[in-house]
Formats: C-alpha cells, structure tokens, sequence
C-alpha cells in the first residue's frame, strides 16, 4: 500500500541577518499510511508547526520533499492540496462569514459541488456539536467551538490526508473526546492524519506511531507501547508525588521523553 | 499560447478569492455603499459645486473648462487612489495578520499567489466602482464626456490597482496597523493635495511641477482629463502611469509573499 504522505529527508532553515541560518527541522523522514494516526510529539520550540508550515505547502523547504498522495506538495501545489486539510494551531477561522457559511465557502475552494458541501458541512456540524450554532457569527462562538469548527473547516473536502496542530488546545474534556471519536472514525474510513501534539495521554491514545522531535530531529519513531517499552521498560514506576506519598503508575510517553531530551514534555521556548 | 479552458482554469481560484470579498461587501452593502460612494460625493458638492461657482473657470495645458469639470474629474483619480488604498493597506492588513485567512486560503487549493491577486483585483474593483459612480454623475450633469467616461473605466480599474498594490506594499511593510499612518499621511494625502486635484500643476514652483510629474496620481489624472475633458494626451503620463502599476503590483505581491512564506 502506498503512503498518503511521505515526508523525505525534510530541512528547513530559516535566514537571519548578520548570523548564520537557523536550522529548525533536519533531515526529517517520515510516512503516513492511509488510515493510520501519526503523532508529531514535542515540547514547543522542537519544530512541529515548522514541519506543518512545510507539509502544508506554506513553507518552502531548504532541502527534501513531501509528497501528499504521490503529489509533490511544492512542485505540484493544486493537486497535492486537493487531497489535504489543514486545522493549524493559530485560529485562521474567516470572522466575516457565519459558522456554515464559513464551511461552504472554504467547500467551494476545494470545487467541491454546492449540494455535496451543504450536505458535508450539515454532517460535520452536527457531529461536533456545532449544528445549532451554524447561523452564528465566529465571534459569538465559545474558544472551543471556535477549534472545533477549525477542524470541521479542515474535514470539508472530507480529505485523504488531515494536518492537525495541536487541534485539542483549549478543549474542554468532553469536546477533546468527541474530537477523538471523530478521528477515530476517519481512521476507519482510511484518513491519514498527522497530529501534533503536546499532550501525551492525547498521542498515546489515538496514535499508531510517534516521532519524537526535539531541536529539530527526530529522535525515536515507533509505537507508543514500543516506545515505552525500548526507553523505559515495563515495570511500574513508583514515584513519591507529595512528601511522603508514593505512587504507582505505568511507564509512559512523558518518560520517554524525558529520558531521550533530559527535559519534560511542557518544557522548551516558543520557536 | 493558452485556451480558454486554461485561462478559465488559472482564473478560477482568483475569482473564487474575488467572490469571498464581494459576498462580504454585499452582506455589509449598506455599509458598502456609504464607504465607497458617499465621501466622493461629498467633496464633489462641497468642491464642485459649492466652491466651484465662486472659481469659475480653470486654464491647464491650453484647455479652460469649468472648475466643477476640472474637479469631478479630479475626483475620480483622488477614488482610485483613497479606495484602492484604504481598503488594500488597511483591510489587508487585518486579513493578513487579525483574522489569518490569507494563510487558511492559502492552505487550500488556492495558493498565496492567487490569494494577493484576488485580494489586489477586489481593492481595484471597489476603488473602480467609486470612480465609476462620479463618472455617471459626472456624463450626466454634462460635466464630463459620456463616451469619454466610458473609455475611462478600465483606466479607473488599472488606477485603483495601482494605489491598492501601494496599500498592500505598505500593509506587507507595517509591523503594526498604526504604522501604516506614516505612508497615509507622507504620501497618499500629498498626492491627493499636490497632484492635481484641486489646481492645474502650472500653479505650483518649478521643483514640485517636476517631483508631481513623476508621481502616479499626476499620471492618472492626466489621462482620466484627456479622456473625460479632451485635454491633450500626454505620453510621458502614460509611460509614468505604466511604470508605476507594474512597479507596485510586484513590489507588494513579493513583499507580502516574503512576509508570509519564511
């Protein structure tokens, strides 16, 4: 089976005035199958939204090429699109339109027909809880609605491959579980999707592989349970949470990382 | 050499882009109409036919028209440049970095370059329609040539873009919205004021009759005069007007491209 997206040999700099390049990814390699999960985890700062900014076509790379359904994403810009949503971290959400206007309109981009799109954005709304708020202005929407419609605005075109950046920052639990549900779905229908992410319960639940990226590099790529089981090992991890109370828990992402980086998963600066 | 399905193809995402402006304009159309038309239509009652019966009459490259002729036409340049820029420097300026939808455009099969282009051809279409609302009025009070009008429609078009390739220049400049005032008031106003609109050039010294020939308002407004009042034509106004639209249409597109795409 072929890959839906296929990251090769991927670097990007960035020029400065009067110093030397900023290297923010290097020689990334990766591929999304269809229908699986892929996690991009790392503190901020490590280079996912760079690696998004190129998958997504926004940034030209420095070196390496990204293919999205066998289509180069910068030689081939149109076609490579036509297959890709993008729910980025910032809210790009078009104030000026209402929420299912907002769907349409984005619908229209794609060339999808009006009666497909209606029918598609009409679905969406309502599996993300957005229905009764679809004549409503962008502004009157809550932070989490707001995120959610970014995402649906992502799924209008109902893509072969989906970018998430960090899609479930400023969700409430529950809105962060229909958002699994919903990936969950689109994963049995074979959607690739690529999840950045900093919350490791997030990562481990929903992902079938993970690349840990930290400064730019990936340092380890494989399963969550692979990954906790090469780094960590299986035994229980006791660990004294307040002065003199211990607890017991599973080895998970959080130590992984913490053990290949020498620094937590929250930690790091804004790149 | 390019059908007209290829054309139609290329096209096609801009329009899209285009289509996104208009159906806001259209659900704003009162607000719409009150920022496009009414502060032109001010100036000209206030200018052409207030002050205008106490002038009299203008001389400017041999020819004498009424002053209410010499400022409706005036006043379809000062439309294309106020239009074309206002609604590029500053509307661009907070689709680019308040509501983010260059990029979310730009994210979809329409790509950034298409996006400026529907962005620049919109800013030009409102400006147009400004200018084309004067012109009406102006074939109609028997101010301007009606056929002369016409014809200068698509120069309106072309003027506007070039004054909203400057506005987005300028957005794709600004760190911050304010600073966009500096080239409002250092530029866009001294243009409005000494270009042209308001006097025939010959009035100014030597030295701004000359920094005046070289700026694209003074070639705009000498070619809209040719056409609306048959003042004569002159080609180093459209060699001028020429220099300056193709000039501006690349600066800004590649400054906002370089801002955007890192």
């Amino acid at each position: 089976m072929a890959a839906s997206l296929e990251v090769k040999n991927l670097t990007k700099s960035y020029q400065r005035k009067g110093q030397p390049p900023f290297v923010a990814v290097r020689d990334l390699s990766f591929e999304v199958m269809p229908g699986e999960i892929f996690g991009l985890l790392g503190p901020n700062g490590a280079g996912k939204s760079t690696t998004i900014n190129c998958l997504t076509g926004f940034y030209p790379p420095t070196a390496g090429e990204i293919l999205i359904e066998g289509f180069d994403i910068h030689q081939s810009p149109k076609k490579a699109k036509q297959h890709l949503g993008v729910c980025s971290q910032e809210d790009t959400l078009d104030t000026d339109f209402d929420v299912l206007d907002q769907m349409l309109r984005y619908g229209t981009f794609y060339r999808l027909d009006r009666f497909q799109i209606v029918k598609r954005a009409r679905e969406l709304l309502e599996t993300l809880g957005l229905m009764e708020k679809s004549n409503e202005l962008i502004e009157n929407l809550s932070g989490g609605m707001r995120r959610k419609l970014q995402v649906a605005r992502a799924l209008i075109a109902n893509p072969k491959v989906l970018v998430l950046d960090e899609p479930t920052t400023g969700l409430d639990p529950d809105a962060r579980r229909i958002l699994w549900q919903l990936l969950t779905d689109n994963r049995k229908l074979g959607m690739a999707t690529l999840l950045s992410t900093h919350y490791m319960e997030e990562a481990e639940r929903l992902c079938d592989r993970i690349a840990i990226l930290f400064q730019g590099a990936i340092l380890d790529l494989d399963t969550p349970q692979k990954l906790i089981e090469k780094h960590i090992g299986i035994e229980i991890i006791e660990e004294e949470i307040r002065p003199g109370v211990f607890w017991k828990r599973n080895p998970n992402l959080e130590d992984v990382f913490l053990k290949l980086t020498g620094k937590s998963l929250s930690a790091g600066e804004e790149s | 050499m390019k059908t007209l399905s290829q054309l139609k193809e290329d096209f096609w995402p801009i329009g899209c882009v285009w289509l996104r402006y208009f159906d806001v304009y259209r659900k704003n159309w009162i607000y719409g109409l009150v920022t496009t038309f009414v502060e032109p239509l001010l100036y000209l009652l206030s200018f052409g036919y207030g002050l205008g019966t106490m002038i009299g009459s203008v001389e400017e490259n041999g020819i004498s028209v009424t002053y209410r002729q010499f400022v409706f036409a005036g006043f379809v340049a000062q439309s294309c440049l106020f239009q074309g820029f206002f609604e590029a420097a500053y509307g661009s300026f907070v689709r680019m970095y308040y509501q983010k939808i260059f990029k979310a455009m730009a994210s979809t099969p329409i790509t950034l370059s298409e996006v400026l282009w529907g962005e620049l051809l919109w800013d030009a279409t409102k400006g147009t329609l400004s200018a084309t609302a004067i012109l009406t009025l102006g074939s109609i009070s028997g101010d301007l040539s009606p056929i002369g009008s016409l014809f200068a429609i698509p120069l309106c078009f072309l003027g506007a873009l070039l004054f909203a390739s400057l506005g987005l220049w300028m957005a794709a400049l600004s760190q911050t919205i304010e600073q966009i005032s500096y080239p409002q008031y250092l530029l866009v106003f001294p243009m409005f004021l000494f270009c042209g609109v308001y006097f025939p050039l010959e009035t100014l010294p030597q030295n701004l009759q000359l920094l005046a020939s070289f700026l694209p308002l003074t070639a705009l407004l000498s070619l809209i005069r040719c056409l609306t009042l048959d003042f004569p034509f002159q080609i180093q106004a459209l060699a001028v007007f020429i220099f300056w639209l193709v000039f501006m249409i690349f600066m800004s597109r590649d400054t906002m491209s370089r801002r955007l795409v890192k």
